[in-house]
């Protein structure tokens, strides 16, 4: 006989939940967003001895109050979808926080098992924990892991298994002193009143939580039979001192059986405190941080030189068999211009990618992202963006898709759509090779200062359109800084892996669809109407050229370079295959094909290299865009403030240049 | 409890004990749950012109000058 | 190791990074130096910035050594661990070069000297700390 068991996993943030999930789960799992809210869902299978288990990670939270969107995920899977058993995965390392979230699921009357997870650290520590005295003590089955390698699994699962299986689940309760418990014990009373309500949840629970001022709870008892006498006893009461006096008494608790379990073992300092001191210094943590982020850079682009030689050759080989051995002509082209030529310069930046995003999953892994965000939340703070919103803001180097995505770490509504908006300034690698071209061809001995230019002029706009934005449309100030410092930890290869395969991947899709999609488009109206020369001006492609040539003449710019932006907005990265396709020479030669051009100088260039960096986000940027405001207006919105200030600056930035250089 | 001050305004390498919490609400149950409650005793471990890293039993907290604020402690021996 | 030794191992390191950085940056904003040429400084500006930074926590630490404060062999610590990483970085970077040069078939033109800069040469003296007393420090410090 099968039975399907449906776990909840649970815990505070940071404590290995996820990784633990992974490892129940394998590769059998699905992502998925919670109903109206962006919190993502993750579920899983998992068997074993003939049971089957779906697994649901939710959401990290401290506490079970339902203040913030991920509490409320994860407090009502718990109360309404009821999963057969709950397991709270905690970090043997930091006992005491963690069974404060114990002791309200205790209160649901839940059935739990504990994953005392990271025990190996513990034990490393020297402060191994006795978790068959702590389960004893809680009486709450106990298992010791340790989800990095795969530890404990299988008694986690069996420990899951006997706890669905017995009906026998104890109530425990923490006791508050006797008044709270009087003020709780007529609570429970006057809302035995509603059966439909006493049906569904614990009465302690209920009053507990009406104690401390919990609006959610109050909610529901509003306007049901038990609700006059509930408000009566709730007018004479202070939530706040409640709701202070009992967190109090549950540490009391905590703290009782703390000294049982382990030995007390709070070092003075630790290391990793007076790390903490070298790396948040009040003069040398902003230096530090950007000698890390210049190496970071410099590892990106040297290390992923041969790897693109190696891309290149592939491609071209490719390209080169195709137009050789493929009929009739047409195909050949579609094929071998189109596909080929479009998708290769897409990936070609895939090392790029990569490699900025696993030395960004290393520092992530190892702490130190953690204390970044917090010497750069005061100067971030000043500009009126949140201390949490420097992660994906470096993310955007890499890919604006998952620096948006990235974004979902941001608590406040406000603070995470003004960091969505201005996401899009930083400069992503997809742009880099518009700079290389124009930068090589048309500013030889300064290339390299032109592309730095660039990308700090984008975190300038950041930061202008941040602070304009501050003071228009989202008015009010960032959100105060409250984040955890995990510990100092050496990042395994694998989880690093993993972390920038999860980011990277994203840029593989998008080339894969998007792109895919948006070349074969280019190379379709680049060939039609029937019997026009391949990108010429009487192409379909030509036409819109012509068409748009008016809105962006005063830039300096002429029908090509609108077609090649047009069809950029698919994909930053087409605007160089897009003008090779329609200088007719294909990428190796297009240096050349510039350089002859009349119509461009050096300060026509610059102009567009800057147009580039700040038109409208690309197509599947958007997308996300999209997805994560829940808003076509912001959409929208993002489109055309770009565009606008693209235009702006690109106008300025040309005008001045063409004074220092001659000629737009 | 005498000489009680906000949680900015430590040393780093002080230790105290909090006294009350005085955030919004929702701000307020979510430094309970992270360990911040009445009693619990914590330790500046860095400061930085009010923003400090604060540690709470084992775990460690980066807190903006405004939440550290709110959190009033009261001085424990030794320090004013 | 002892405060004393690691006193003088930061000095020495220290006042090589700044000396370097600060070297660099005129390189980078002048021109060659001449007679400098066998220091291999590259004239890159931000590679002159990391220098100082390196070097400026070493000579924290020193001073902090010098003071009496607990910290100050950790500044020295994290001195090395940044120094190691960065010439880690640089090692990888000419690795990667080389294998470009090879695959581009510059082989024969490419030497080690184009890819070398102090970053790459001062980090064996980092490297030579890291193996006196940063690994047992980098352990203590993943294990708390």
């Amino acid at each position: 006989m099968k039975r399907e068991i449906r776990i909840a996993l649970t815990g505070n943030p940071n404590v290995g939940k996820t990784t633990l999930f992974n490892a129940l789960t394998g590769s059998r799992q699905h992502v998925g967003n919670w109903p109206g809210v962006t919190v993502e869902k993750k579920t899983g299978k998992a068997s074993r001895n003939g049971f089957e288990f779906e697994v649901v990670d939710l959401p990290g939270t401290y506490s079970l109050t339902a203040y913030t969107a991920d509490e409320v995920v994860a407090r009502d899977f718990i109360l309404e979808e009821r999963p057969d058993i709950v397991v709270q995965v905690v970090d043997a390392t930091n006992l005491e926080r963690n069974l404060y979230l114990t002791t309200q699921l205790a209160e649901l009357g839940v059935p739990v098992v504990i994953a005392l997870n990271m025990a190996d650290m513990a034990e490393a520590q020297g402060n191994p924990i006795d978790y068959r005295k702590l389960s004893a003590f809680l009486e709450i089955p106990v298992v010791r892991t340790v989800g990095t390698r795969g530890e404990g699994l299988k008694d986690l699962l069996d420990a899951a298994i006997r706890e669905a299986e017995t009906s026998l689940h104890h109530e425990h309760t923490i006791g508050y002193g006797n008044e709270t418990e009087t003020m709780i014990a007529s609570l429970a009373d006057a809302l035995s009143a509603d059966g439909d309500l006493a049906g569904r949840y614990p009465l302690r629970w209920l009053a507990v939580k009406l104690l401390e001022g919990d609006e959610n709870v109050l909610a529901k008892v509003r306007g049901g039979p038990a609700s006059t006498r509930v408000e009566e006893i709730l007018s004479r009461i202070d939530p706040d001192e409640y709701e202070a006096l009992m967190a109090d008494k549950r540490y009391e608790a905590i703290a009782a059986v703390l000294p049982q379990v382990r030995k007390a073992n709070l070092k003075e300092m630790r290391p990793s405190d007076m790390v903490d001191r070298v790396v948040t210094d009040r003069y040398l943590g902003i230096p530090i941080f950007l000698a890390l982020m210049w190496g970071a850079f410099e590892l990106t682009f040297t290390v992923a030189t041969p790897f693109m030689t190696a891309i290149d050759a592939a491609f071209a080989w490719l390209a080169g068999f195709v137009a050789g051995s493929i009929e009739p002509a047409w195909l050949a082209s579609l094929i071998g211009d189109g596909i080929i030529g479009g998708v290769g310069s897409v990936l070609i930046f895939l090392p790029n990618i990569f490699i900025l995003f696993l030395i960004l999953a290393i520092l992530e892994d190892s702490g130190y992202l953690a204390r970044a965000a917090f010497i750069m939340d005061r100067p971030l703070y000043a500009l009126g963006l949140p201390g949490k919103s420097f992660v994906p803001m470096l993310i955007g180097f890499g890919c604006n898709v998952p620096a948006i995505m990235a974004t979902r770490s941001i608590e406040g509504e406000k603070d995470r759509l003004l960091t969505i908006l201005v996401n899009p300034f930083m400069s992503c690698s997809a742009r880099l090779p518009v700079y290389i071209l124009f930068a090589g061809v048309f500013f030889p001995d300064q290339a390299g200062s032109v592309v730095f230019f660039l990308y700090v002029l984008g975190i300038v706009v950041a930061i202008a359109s941040a602070k304009l934005f501050r003071s228009t449309i989202l008015p009010g100030e960032a959100s105060p800084f409250v984040m955890e410092m995990p510990p100092y930890r050496i990042p395994t290869a694998m989880t690093a892996l993993l972390h920038m395969w999860s980011r990277g991947s994203m840029y593989i899709r998008k080339a894969g669809t998007i792109i895919l999609a948006g070349v074969l488009v280019v190379w379709l109206l680049a060939s039609f109407p029937f019997g026009v020369e391949y990108g010429s001006a009487e192409s379909f492609a030509g036409m819109i050229g012509h068409a748009l040539e008016p809105l962006v003449a005063p830039l300096g710019f002429d029908w090509k370079v609108a077609v090649a932006l047009i069809f950029g907005f698919i994909a930053k990265e087409i605007v160089v295959g897009s003008l090779g396709t329609l200088y007719g020479t294909g990428e190796e030669t297009l240096p050349t094909a510039l350089l002859a051009d009349p119509g461009l100088s050096a300060a026509t260039a610059l102009a567009l290299m800057v147009f580039v960096l700040l038109y409208t986000p690309c197509v599947a940027a958007l997308g996300v865009i999209r997805k994560e405001t829940g808003s076509w207006k912001w959409t929208g919105f993002s489109v055309a403030y770009g565009l606008v200030v693209a235009w702006l600056l690109a106008f300025v930035v040309g005008r001045v240049a063409g004074l220092f250089m001659g000629g737009v | 409890m005498d000489g009680v001050c906000p949680l900015a305004l430590l040393a780093a390498g002080t230790e105290a004990k909090v006294a009350d919490v005085r955030a919004g609400k929702g701000m307020q149950a979510r430094l309970f749950g992270m360990g911040f409650c009445p009693d619990a005793r914590v330790k500046v471990q860095c400061a930085d012109r009010g923003s400090i890293i604060v540690s709470v039993g084992d775990a460690r907290y980066a807190l903006s000058k405004g939440i550290a604020m709110k959190i009033i402690v009261g001085c424990a021996k030794g320090a004013a | 190791m002892n405060d004393t030794a690691k006193l003088v191992y930061g000095a020495v390191l220290g006042v090589l990074y700044i000396a370097a950085g600060l070297l660099q940056m005129v390189r980078a904003v002048v021109g060659p130096i001449p007679g400098l040429e066998a220091f291999y400084l590259t004239g890159n500006l931000f590679g002159g910035f990391v220098l100082l930074v390196v070097g400026a926590v070493f000579l924290a630490g020193v001073r902090n050594l010098a003071a009496g404060a607990g910290e100050g062999a950790i500044f020295v610590s994290v001195g090395v661990l940044l120094s190691v990483a960065f010439g880690l970085v640089e090692l990888l970077a000419l690795c990667a070069l080389g294998i470009d040069a090879y695959l581009v078939g510059e082989w024969v033109e490419w030497s080690v000297a184009d890819a070398m800069n102090p970053l790459l040469y001062l980090a064996v003296l980092g490297a030579a700390g890291y193996l006196a007393w940063g690994r047992t420090f980098l352990r203590g410090l993943s294990a708390a």
